[in-house]
């Protein structure tokens, strides 16, 4: 129980600390959490917090969704066949050493500023680790399950769709996890590069023009959205396969 | 834990399960070798034949290739030469008239007890969802554990899990069942229990047994005929009748003059394998 009320002081003492630096500094600087809170209402009453953040989360979602299925066909790929799991192990490596923002301005010179630029460094962002992550899942599948299932009359389709694939659930949610998270980071970074709206700009034009109320809202947005798609979705989904590793 | 193990099972429970009794199919392994990659030979032209509703036990020290046999036998391994044929044809894993049951249950974490049962009539997709269904049951309270039907493994203990992992073998009605040390996980008490059971179910639905143990008594409990292979590439040593009467009781067969000679006469065999590597 005690633990737990240490939980929930967290986020009171984090403004209190804020609070307290902003005392001793000019608003222009570090405005007071209030100040923030009064701008956001200002964004929502306009509009304008919808829009950006509506703008930010249909890049999320398209690029999240091409990483899914490309992570999807590369893991089974890789953990059905050594010689292409030797092949795309290298590329793999080298690709999740480039920071993803690094591919910005290449896509950005591809594809023109806009949607498509930005979502496809999503992609890059969140394939790869997606990728390793699926492949691991399903070779981590115990060879007994799939002997016992080949002894029960499963043919190579069947393995797929019946031991494969809900074996390997906790690892695709966790996948999902880790590119979702990849995903966003990445976003925000391309955002604050080459976009006219979303969450990123609105922190990268903050920053432009001085005014780092609108930062700090941008900041606490970007953070809480990825913390709470973290904790109520994907966490929730993969508590739901913990009790399969005992059996 | 395993409170709900039935003292007996009724005639009529087997009736919902098969009308007619699978029978037993010939099995055969002739003069096969094998040999890892780049290591010594396991097997070398090794013979074992077992007759329709035979029970085999296949007893041997550590390191005689129990679990490498076990593979050629299912098929999982091919033989570098010879043939292992079940009634004359070549095994494969997944051959309808092979059955098996590891040493760890191996049932899938993510179904209920009845979808694990059922798992291989749902592969084999002849019969409507209703009929798979009311199959997997009846083989399920066969082993008494219709109550548990709607449980995941995690929640069944191990003696509990083992016996779905035999449910789920038998729902095919397979006419050879290899069994790879499957109670050698167990504790004592369940481990006897799942033997009786076990000699129980076979009586009944009379298939051919292959089942491989490093326990003696066990070997002797369960077998009409006990093979003991020696260490690698040895292949087999020797073989023993297993002349005691049927059916066999837990404790009364134990209790047997016989039994105590038997056991001993493998003890000392098994002895002389070891001191001889």
């Amino acid at each position: 129980m005690r633990t737990r009320l240490y939980g929930w002081a967290a986020f009171p003492s984090l403004l209190l600390v804020w609070s307290a630096a902003a005392w001793n500094l000019p608003p222009y600087v570090l405005p007071q959490p209030w100040a923030v809170a009064a701008e956001a209402v200002r964004w929502l009453d306009s509009g304008q917090l919808a829009a950006h953040v509506g703008a930010s989360l249909l890049r999320e979602a398209g690029g999240f969704a091409v990483a899914v299925l490309g992570a999807l066909a590369l893991g089974l790929a890789g953990a059905l066949s050594p010689g292409f799991r030797a092949f795309s192990a290298p590329l793999t490596g080298l690709f999740m050493a480039i920071p993803p923002i690094a591919w910005a301005p290449l896509s950005m010179i591809f594809f023109g500023l806009g949607y498509v630029a930005i979502t496809m460094v999503i992609v890059v962002a969140a394939l790869f680790p997606m990728a390793v992550t699926v492949q691991e899942g399903f070779l981590a599948i115990r060879n007994g399950n799939l002997r016992a299932a080949r002894v029960l009359g499963a043919r190579r389709w069947q393995l797929i769709r019946h031991v494969y694939l809900p074996a390997s659930l906790p690892f695709l949610t966790a996948a999902l996890r880790i590119g979702f998270s990849q995903a966003w980071r990445a976003l925000v970074a391309a955002e604050m590069l080459g976009a006219s709206q979303g969450i990123g700009w609105m922190v990268a034009m903050g920053g432009q023009i001085g005014n780092a109320t609108q930062v700090l809202l941008g900041v606490a947005i970007i953070g809480m959205t990825a913390w709470i798609t973290e904790g109520l979705v994907f966490r929730r989904i993969e508590r739901r396969y913990r009790h399969w590793h005992l059996a | 834990m395993d409170c709900e193990i039935p003292t007996s099972l009724s005639d009529n429970r087997l009736g919902d399960f098969s009308n007619d009794r699978p029978g037993g199919a010939a099995f055969r392994v002739d003069g096969v070798d094998f040999t890892y990659d780049g290591a010594l030979p396991m097997f070398r032209s090794l013979t074992l034949s077992a007759r329709p509703g035979e029970f085999v036990a296949l007893l041997g020290p550590s390191g005689c290739g129990k679990t490498t046999l076990l593979n050629l036998l299912s098929g999982f391994l091919p033989p570098d030469s010879g043939r292992i044929t079940i009634d004359g044809e070549t095994v494969t894993p997944e051959m309808p008239a092979l059955g098996h049951v590891f040493q760890s249950p191996q049932l899938f974490p993510w179904l209920d007890v009845l979808d694990n049962v059922r798992f291989g009539l749902r592969m084999a997709g002849r019969l409507p969802d209703a009929e798979q269904r009311d199959k997997a049951m009846a083989v399920l309270s066969l082993v008494g554990l219709e109550a548990a039907a709607g449980k995941f493994p995690h929640q069944l203990s191990g003696g509990m899990q083992q016996r779905v992992a035999l449910a789920r073998a038998l729902v095919l009605e397979p006419r050879l069942l290899l069994m790879d040390e499957p109670f050698a996980a167990l504790d004592a008490i369940t481990r006897a229990t799942l033997n009786e059971e076990l000699l129980r179910l076979c009586g009944r639905l009379g298939q051919t047994v292959l089942f491989i143990t490093h326990d003696v008594e066990e070997a002797v409990f369960l077998a009409d005929r006990v093979v003991l292979l020696g260490i690698a590439p040895a292949g087999i040593h020797s073989e023993l009748a297993i002349d005691l009467p049927r059916p066999r009781h837990l404790r009364e067969t134990r209790r047997l003059e016989r039994f105590t000679t038997l056991t001993d006469t493998l003890l000392e065999r098994i002895s002389a394998i070891v001191a001889a590597a």
